[in-house]
């Protein structure tokens, strides 16, 4: 069973960073893929976002994330509850 | 504070909701004609038309006096004295962004003993954008999200009071007490303001750009290189973040076209390493026209400044390193800027409007680097300490 939230992101970046230290202050279990390494997982990320190229991408529930918006992730995040 | 009240008094009610809208708390005595409050009310504010508005025993007056003395600061200085009466705590300083030039003022202010508070969109600023930084003092090669940590727990260790994740909507400036509006709602008065917004990218402004963002057009290299291996890229600008999100494509990409309206402006240190790799070709002199693709960059429309000819690279991506707009939209109307939009600050980032400070990559100051926002940072910081000194 894959993890109700996921994030894709590279070691680069920082916002995908910021975004994982978010999710983890507010003590939500996240599985994390570097997309860089993890070819697989890249290639699920484009498939889910119909071909983004840019990171982070989260998955929560059924909705997909492109970016870091505090306030998107902490609505998307509603459906943890 | 105490409000005399009597029913039927338009005045009083319109105190009553501005006092509220404010977060002051008070206390409502209806005092009808002849009735004892009404007695104590002329005696103590020496006048019997309601409302009469008090602030312990100095009375404030009606209405009108207490709009006006809110609108001058007076009001919250007066209620600040008499106990902390406030919803709203009042700062003595609120920074605005905690890039490096908003997080190291909060140092320094913190070392004051200043009430301090940052509220900023993220933590880190555009450092968070940028892979290493080698030219920060005391560090010879440093990762960048290292350098936001260790930032942040400095201003952690000096307990620095922040909101991180919202932004600044507006601000009002006129009064001595400014006030600061957020997206969340939420509203904050502080005696003085440290503007630290910094800069945002500076896009193209061409057809295609806005609506593939995320989709083959980037303007973070080294978050979003790593999604390119293998592909054909054009990098726009001929600056040195352009030669570094060359840098950071050189082993992934298969081809690199840089595209820059001016001959190459970067370091050579920069242009060496960049020059040196047969995967690169420079368009110089060129400008982006057109951004082409549906859901996804198939391709960048570029033209000739000297010739006009027109023609299209067939690229998987686009990364925008043209340079950096300052964020100081929020301010057009009451600071001044320049003509890129820069506000102007003086040698000690005062901006003109007293109590309100600039510092960093938003002002005017030359050099747009970490350790310059550092020390611009510290200078806002002193200065508006010296105000508040000279307040009291
Ligand atoms: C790709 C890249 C590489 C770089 N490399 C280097 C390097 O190697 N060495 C070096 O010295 N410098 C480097 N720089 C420059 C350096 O990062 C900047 O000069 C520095 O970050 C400026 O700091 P600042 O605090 O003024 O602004 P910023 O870093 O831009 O921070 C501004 C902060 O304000 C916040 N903010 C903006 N508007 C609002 C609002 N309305 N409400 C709330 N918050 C808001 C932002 O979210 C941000 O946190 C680089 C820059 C880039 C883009």
């Amino acid at each position: 069973m894959s993890s109700k939230v996921r994030i894709f992101t590279t070691p680069g970046c920082g916002y995908c960073s910021q975004a994982k230290q978010f999710l983890t202050e507010k003590g939500v279990e996240f599985e994390a893929f570097d997309v860089s390494s993890d070819k697989d997982a890249m290639q699920e990320m484009r498939k889910m976002t119909g071909g983004a190229r840019s990171v982070p991408v989260i998955a929560v529930c059924d909705k997909v994330l492109i970016g870091f918006d505090r306030t998107e992730l902490e609505n998307a995040l509603k459906c943890l509850e | 504070m105490v409000v005399y009240t009597i029913e039927g008094c338009p005045f009083c009610e319109k105190a009553k909701l501005f006092l509220k809208e404010k977060g002051v708390r008070f206390k409502e005595i209806p005092a009808p004609f002849g009735s004892s409050e009404w007695k104590q009310m002329k005696e103590k504010t020496g006048s019997s038309s309601w409302p009469q508005i008090l602030i312990g025993d100095s009375t404030v007056g009606g209405y009108l006096d207490l709009v006006s003395m809110e609108a001058t600061g007076e009001l919250y200085e007066r209620l600040n004295i008499e106990g902390r009466m406030l919803d709203t705590p009042l700062y003595d300083v609120i920074i605005l962004g905690a890039g490096p030039a908003g997080l190291s003022a909060a140092i320094y202010t913190i070392r004051k003993v200043l009430k301090t508070l940052i509220i900023s969109k993220d933590l880190g600023g555009q450092v968070t954008w940028t892979s290493d930084v080698e030219n920060y003092l005391g560090f010879s090669h440093v990762n960048a999200s290292d350098l936001v940590a260790r930032f942040e727990d400095h201003v952690k260790a000096f307990g620095v009071e922040k909101i991180i994740g919202v932004e600044v909507e507006s601000v009002d400036l006129a009064g001595k007490i400014k006030k600061v509006y957020t997206d969340d709602g939420r509203s904050f008065l502080g005696k003085t303001l440290i503007v630290a917004t910094g800069g945002r990218h500076r896009p193209m402004n061409v057809f295609g750009e806005r609506e593939l963002v995320g989709r083959g057009v980037s303007y973070c290299s080294t978050c979003d290189a790593p999604l390119y291996e293998g592909s054909a890229v054009a990098v726009i600008g001929g600056g040195n973040s352009a030669m570094e999100a060359v840098l950071d494509l050189m082993s992934l990409a298969s081809r690199i076209f840089v595209v820059s309206t001016t001959p190459l402006t970067a370091d050579p240190i920069y242009q060496g390493k960049v020059k040196k790799s047969p995967k690169v070709e420079f368009f110089l002199e060129y400008e982006p026209s057109k951004v082409i693709g549906d859901t996804v960059v198939e391709g960048l429309e570029i033209r000739s400044l000297k010739t006009g000819e027109v023609c299209t690279l067939e690229v998987e991506g686009i990364f925008v390193e043209i340079g950096i707009m300052p964020n100081s939209s929020i301010f057009i109307d009451t600071l001044a800027t320049n003509s890129t939009g820069e506000i102007l600050v003086d040698s000690e980032c005062r901006t003109g409007v007293a109590g309100v400070f600039a510092c960093g990559d938003v002002t005017t100051v030359r050099y747009k680097q970490v350790v310059v926002a550092v020390g611009e940072g510290a200078k806002a910081a002193l200065s508006a300490y010296n105000y508040l000194i000279n307040q009291r």
